[in-house]
């Protein structure tokens, strides 16, 4: 892949919301997009592939698309079929494709009442993804069945993202509106004492594991560490990214015998430097500490979220073997080392800051790592261009 | 239109800031525990004139421990803010450590004239902020009675050559006039603040709305003939003149004929006084860890600078500029405390910023009952929730002029 100007591909009058790399086909993305911003009018499923023939410079070029009445926010792939995706609608449907098919959806289901917001299907339950929603629930469904398996009542406002754990089958996160992030154990379905003084019998909340006071304003993203359990990222209004270790939750019968609605969450570091609010958060597939935001100052960096120590130490080990990583760990040494003899705030932002990518000239709204190529990232913006780079 | 209004909640964090987002509850906000004051007495002739500073001080800190509940060896450090005590720090230290604070409690000591008691709660809430301490506790003392208002020492040539900076050197009745003056504030409108200080204060002081913020104070006497000392307790206000009204205040005689139009007179102008506060601060989650009861928030604090000889209108520029910061407007504000340092710059600051006069000083002011430097900053966070408390409001501005041309004022959000 060119290592110098991103690959771009454009979509007129489409601004886009989410995009996926699909898990089964290594040059395949989808992109989830919107007519007028996603404010008022249609939508878009747009089937994108890289093609990349020896001796010519790659390319990226649209192979389907598909219309909708709504737009598009979010979109996943199947992990059990090739050709299928769900995607989230604003009018509060979810549709499945098949992209070998034309124009429609295989199946829909309207059950939100508001916008949803995100999809994301389990790959460890492969034949099950969920749901989030404005309304405030969570949806766990599964393609086969007409309507959802079970409903949570996540927060009592907009619920921006809803993950499935990738370490364990019946976990998930979310965030929100509120402020928090909270972990949900599916197999422990129950309702939240309702708080002190009130008497909201008629909308109770579902019972969370772990309720993380992420911020005290908006958090529009999170994702969960693909190797190390209960390690989460969070980026929302406030501007930051942060890191949590939610490792004191309490799982399974363990969490109800314990009282629910326990409260915590450590946050490992913070990492400051986007200029407006933080729309996505992704870990990376191929590194344990390797963090892609996305953001609408335009821009989407990666940060790497280790100590200095840790990264001096591991200099010497077998990350000799992985060039474009070298270089990235040397970056934010040589970022330490600017900070340790210029300033004494032990917080110093963007110190961890490797890598920003600004060519969008509009909100980045989504971004996501490659699967199958290491350090190869997907952005996707309301200038309606998905840009593929490497790091 | 909802999808339009949520993508401007993104972009500009009115989620941050606006009443809203004051009301909310972090685990890392400031919030105040308690909120105490002593009587607040005539210096030379009230309850306190024979005590001095360093008891005071002691005083304020034994009550501190008492009506906190907190442990006071979890205190994690002490700001006091005082103005013309002398040898403040060693006072201040040392009294905290004979009121029973133990040795490994610090203590500073703060100066910014008369928002010294606003700077020491600042100070302590900011520490809170960084993650320095966890606990804090914020004092305002003085004793008018031991130590006078010495003026400043006289001014090098350079700074008396300075157009402006020599103005710092002005007398505060000095500034009283020129304020008066300048924005033609008249003898009338001063004596009509003035006397409705001095009702509102008597009202809240017969129907017992004092009693609720103040701790009586145990202090010394003397006697003038043998010189002995004996102790008395002191609970409640002596400045508050019954009975005051406007045409009685027309009748005092200027104190200060030899300047601007010789305005300001012993009736309009706040009264020389001793007294302490004191105000505990933690950050929320300790304070629902020990299972404190949380009286507020303490939002922030801004500090403006103006032309030092028009100081007395300092919290008409600090009032905005703190407004601004929280993303409020003054309707917002249920309750102010501005301190009357002289009727004609609290006339000025109400009429200029256009504040209800229903919202503002409702249980009177420095003019009725005094203003100790250093007390007053943290006395009229006790007085504004123990009034919000009663009034069931949520917002609470303090504010005050400084000498040598400041003024500070500060956001607080009371909880039930």
């Amino acid at each position: 892949m060119n290592r110098l100007a991103p690959l771009t591909l454009y979509t007129p009058g489409f601004a886009h919301y989410g995009i996926a790399w699909s898990p089964f086909h290594t040059t395949r993305l989808a992109v989830a997009s919107a007519a007028n911003y996603g404010l008022v009018g249609n939508g878009r499923l747009h089937i994108a592939s890289i093609a990349s023939l020896p001796g010519v410079p790659p390319t990226i070029s649209l192979e389907k698309f598909y219309d909708t009445q709504d737009g598009l926010y979010d979109v996943a792939w199947s992990e059990i079929h090739e050709n299928q995706l769900v995607t989230a609608s604003g009018d509060g449907s979810i549709k499945l494709w098949d992209i070998m098919l034309n124009d429609l959806p295989i199946r829909a289901w309207q059950e939100h009442t508001r916008e949803v917001f995100s999809v994301d299907w389990s790959n460890m339950n492969k034949d099950l993804f969920i749901s989030s929603s404005w309304d405030g629930t969570v949806k766990l469904w599964s393609p086969e069945r007409p309507r959802s398996i079970t409903t949570l009542q996540a927060h009592t406002t907009c619920v921006y993202q809803a993950l499935f754990s990738p370490h364990e089958p019946d976990v998930i996160a979310t965030c929100s509106t509120d402020g928090t992030v909270k972990i949900f154990d599916l197999r422990m379905p129950a309702y939240a004492p309702p708080a002190p003084g009130s008497a909201n019998f008629t909308k109770p909340l579902s019972a969370a594991a772990l309720t993380v006071p992420a911020s005290g304003t908006e958090i529009l993203s999170l994702d969960w560490n693909k190797y190390k359990r209960y390690n989460l990222a969070s980026g929302g209004v406030d501007k930051m990214v942060k890191v949590w270790d939610c490792r004191m939750v309490k799982i399974g019968p363990a969490g109800q015998e314990t009282a629910f609605q326990a409260v915590g969450g450590i946050c490992e570091a913070q990492f400051a430097g986007h200029e407006y609010a933080v729309r996505k958060v992704q870990w990376s597939p191929h590194r344990p500490d390797l963090l892609a935001s996305a953001s609408y100052d335009m821009s989407c960096r990666v940060y790497v979220s280790v100590s200095r120590s840790w990264l001096l130490s591991s200099l010497h080990s077998s990350l000799l073997l992985f060039p474009y990583y070298l270089k990235l760990v040397l970056k934010v040494v040589s970022n330490h080392e600017l900070f340790d003899r210029w300033s004494t705030n032990p917080t110093a932002a963007g110190t961890n800051l490797v890598y920003i990518h600004d060519p969008h000239t509009e909100f980045v709204v989504g971004c996501g790592w490659s699967l199958y190529e290491e350090g190869v990232l997907a952005t996707c913006s309301w200038d309606c261009k998905v840009n593929v780079f490497r790091i | 239109m909802e999808r339009v209004r949520q993508l401007v909640s993104h972009l500009t964090p009115g989620s941050s800031t606006g009443l809203a987002a004051l009301e909310r509850k972090n685990p890392d906000d400031v919030v105040i525990t308690m909120a105490i004051r002593s009587p607040l007495c005539k210096a030379g002739k009230g309850g306190f004139k024979d005590t001095r500073s360093d008891e005071l001080m002691t005083e304020i800190f034994k009550h501190a421990i008492a009506r906190s509940t907190v442990d006071p060896g979890l205190v994690g450090d002490i700001t006091v803010g005082t103005v013309l005590t002398p040898s403040a720090p060693y006072e201040a230290r040392a009294a905290a450590l004979a009121a029973g604070f133990p040795d490994h409690v610090p203590v500073q000591t703060i100066n910014r004239f008369c928002s010294s008691g606003l700077m020491a709660v600042t100070d302590i809430a900011n520490k809170i902020r960084a993650g320095q301490i966890a606990i804090g506790l914020a004092v305002g003392v003085e004793s008018m009675s031991q130590h006078s208002d010495a003026n400043a020492r006289e001014f090098s040539e350079e700074i008396k050559a300075h157009p402006v900076a020599r103005d710092c050197a002005m007398p505060m009745g000095w500034t009283s006039e020129n304020v008066a003056a300048d924005f033609d504030i008249s003898r009338a409108e001063m004596d009509e603040f003035a006397a409705l200080s001095y009702q509102r204060a008597e009202h809240a002081e017969k129907s017992g709305v004092f009693a609720r913020e103040i701790v009586p104070f145990t202090v010394f006497v003397k006697d003038p003939e043998t010189g002995k000392r004996t102790t008395k307790l002191v609970i409640k206000d002596d400045g508050i003149r019954y009975g005051t009204t406007k045409e009685g205040l027309t009748k005092i005689r200027p104190a200060f004929p030899q300047w601007g139009r010789g305005q300001t007179t012993g009736g309009n102008a706040s009264q020389v006084t001793d007294g302490a506060a004191a105000v505990m601060l933690m950050r929320r989650s300790k304070a629902e860890e020990l299972g404190v009861k949380i009286l507020g928030k303490h939002v922030t604090t801004a500090v403006a600078g103006l032309a030092p000889r028009i100081m007395g209108i300092g919290p008409a520029y600090a009032i905005p500029m703190v407004l601004e910061m929280v993303g409020i407007t003054k309707d917002d504000v249920d309750l102010f405390e501005v301190n009357e340092a002289f009727a004609s710059q609290y006339v000025y600051c109400v009429k200029q910023l256009g504040l209800d006069v229903e919202k503002v000083n409702v249980n009177g002011g420095a003019i009725a009952f005094g203003h100790p430097l250093g007390c007053t900053g943290a006395r009229q966070i006790a007085t504004g929730f123990n009034e919000l408390h009663r009034r069931k409001g949520k917002v609470l501005v303090t504010s005050m002029c400084i000498g040598t041309g400041m003024g500070a004022a500060a956001v607080f959000v009371r909880e039930t």
